[in-house]
């Protein structure tokens, strides 16, 4: 378990069903300040339904959500400090990328030359600089993912929401969104929880781990434990890349 | 060859109305058979526009109750359309949004005007914009509800976990991406009470005069010549209108609406 004195999320015994169907009975589990918890899943395991009822996007039938030490449950969306980062890049329509960016910033009254500032930096972090002035629909895949990325980034969220971002990309640049991912948010100490179905991404984002499976979460403190597991996976996985190896060198 | 021959015959039977109209408007004698009006004059127009014929408070009667028709049924609409594509009755409740259009304008005039006797809002003019509302305020939903869309929802709850309050959701988010949409929905409410006829007739009792009860006046009394007058002053701000609203109706809507819908 992690130091709770450090913990950031605490989640105690979170139940979430659908009309007769429960998605999960006690969740509970911490997450360490400026860590990334990645959790792992089969499609349909309840993997973004956690996630929501986190933000405050579904209630939860029970259970409570702290953060940084003050209960959330009972507060709405926008003042819980917590971004959801959807599947697609979503991105305003009828916002450049650089009032996209600036969106959240706006929205908490900043001066303009705060927020020129503060948006110029990310955007320049990001490499999307050159690009301030287009519309989404002018943007690809990967720069509108980045976008949205730097968008939550610019509100200083207490916890990021990650669900499945990358899953929409083309594999380089799903590689290289994955790093990006890593550098900023050691850089920006951002606390994450990081959902996935990709044992790959898995391991490239996460501190933590975790595995989602018939309702129960599973937590893992390192890459070992959870390589060790069979339910995550990568046993499975090496073997299928040692048997094709000594395949190859066999012939 | 053949297309462009069509599309002639068309415009020329959409646009033969109004070149007729101006001359009848400016026409001193049209005796049949004459293709063209023998003498030209201003008196018509003189007529309508001196305030002997009380013409000009009549437009700006309708136009604000135009503009009040259609920036009420609008806001309404908006807000409403989104209740609507969120309940789960949603089919049901739409049916009945069309009833309105389902019986004659004269029929709900009607049906309408014993409650507004007793409202004491019968020949008035809030009685006779309440009226038109309905059938505005119905059609407004209709066409709004349309916007409301699953992509639409998660950038509304993306707005709400980056820090929008329900009042900054509607002000930064919801109502500039659905600016084309509302324009449309304005000047097309705004056509619903401007074109009135039947409404006005029934619920203002004959106290409450707009432009197309007094179009109707001018053509019943045999003046033609000042019912063209009448009708070309009637046409003119949606004409107008349209002209304002062209860039939204086409490249506003079809990037954005587009990227609306992914």
């Amino acid at each position: 378990m992690a130091d709770p004195i450090a913990a950031a999320l605490k989640v105690e015994h979170l139940h979430v069903r659908f009309a007769e169907r429960a998605v999960f009975e006690d969740i509970s589990f911490e997450l360490a300040a400026h860590s990334t918890l990645a959790i792992i899943g089969a499609s349909g395991c309840g993997k973004t339904t956690l996630l929501r009822s986190i933000a405050g996007l579904i209630t939860a039938n029970r259970g409570r959500v702290m953060l940084d030490k003050q209960t959330i449950d009972q507060l709405p969306v926008h003042q819980r400090g917590v971004v959801y980062l959807n599947q697609e890049p979503l991105l305003f329509p009828h916002l450049t990328l650089f009032d996209n960016v600036a969106f959240g910033l706006r929205l908490r009254c900043l001066s303009p030359a705060v927020i020129r500032e503060r948006t110029g930096k990310l955007l320049a972090r990001l490499g999307l600089d050159g690009l301030r002035e287009r519309y989404p629909h002018a943007l690809s895949g990967g720069e509108r993912q980045r976008a949205a990325f730097g968008r939550a980034l610019a509100v200083d969220p207490k916890l990021l929401l990650l669900d499945e971002p990358f899953t929409n990309l083309d594999p380089d640049t799903r590689t290289g969104m994955q790093s990006l991912f890593k550098e900023v948010s050691r850089e920006q100490a951002i606390t994450s929880l990081f959902v996935t179905h990709d044992l790959k991404e898995c391991l490239r984002i996460g501190d933590r781990f975790a595995i989602l499976s018939n309702g129960t979460l599973a937590l893992y403190e390192d890459k070992q434990t959870f390589s060790e597991d069979p339910r995550s996976g990568v046993s499975t996985e090496m073997q299928f890349w040692r048997e094709l190896i000594d395949k190859n060198s066999g012939k | 060859m053949m297309r462009r021959a069509l599309g002639w015959v068309v415009s020329s039977v959409l646009l033969l109305p109004f070149p007729v109209l101006i001359l009848l408007s400016l026409a001193r004698r049209w005796p049949w058979p004459a293709v063209f009006p023998r003498d030209l004059q201003t008196q018509q127009w003189q007529v309508l526009l001196t305030d002997s014929s009380s013409l000009g408070a009549i437009i700006l009667r309708s136009l604000g109750m135009g503009i009040g028709v259609a920036v009420t049924a609008t806001a309404l609409g908006f807000a409403c359309s989104r209740s609507l594509a969120r309940h789960r009755h949603r089919d049901r409740l739409t049916v009945f949004l069309y009833l309105p259009f389902a019986v004659s304008p004269v029929v709900l005039g009607v049906s309408l005007l014993y409650t507004f006797l007793r409202l004491h809002l019968a020949g008035h003019f809030l009685g006779v914009m309440l009226a038109q509302m309905i059938i505005a305020y119905a059609y407004a939903v209709l066409l709004l509800s349309a916007f409301w869309n699953q992509r639409i929802e998660a950038l509304v709850e993306l707005a709400s976990s980056l820090g929008a309050t329900p009042w900054q959701l509607w002000r930064r988010a919801l109502v500039p991406m659905a600016r084309p949409l509302l324009a449309v929905c304005l000047f097309q409410t705004f056509l619903i009470s401007w074109f009135d006829y039947a409404l006005a007739l029934v619920i203002g009792s004959a106290q409450v005069s707009t432009v197309t009860t007094a179009l109707y006046q001018y053509f019943s009394s045999g003046d033609l010549r000042l019912a063209a007058t009448c009708s070309l002053l009637l046409i003119l701000p949606p004409l107008l209108g349209l002209a304002l609203n062209r860039r939204l109706l086409s490249a506003t809507i079809a990037t954005r609406l587009e990227d609306i819908d992914g």
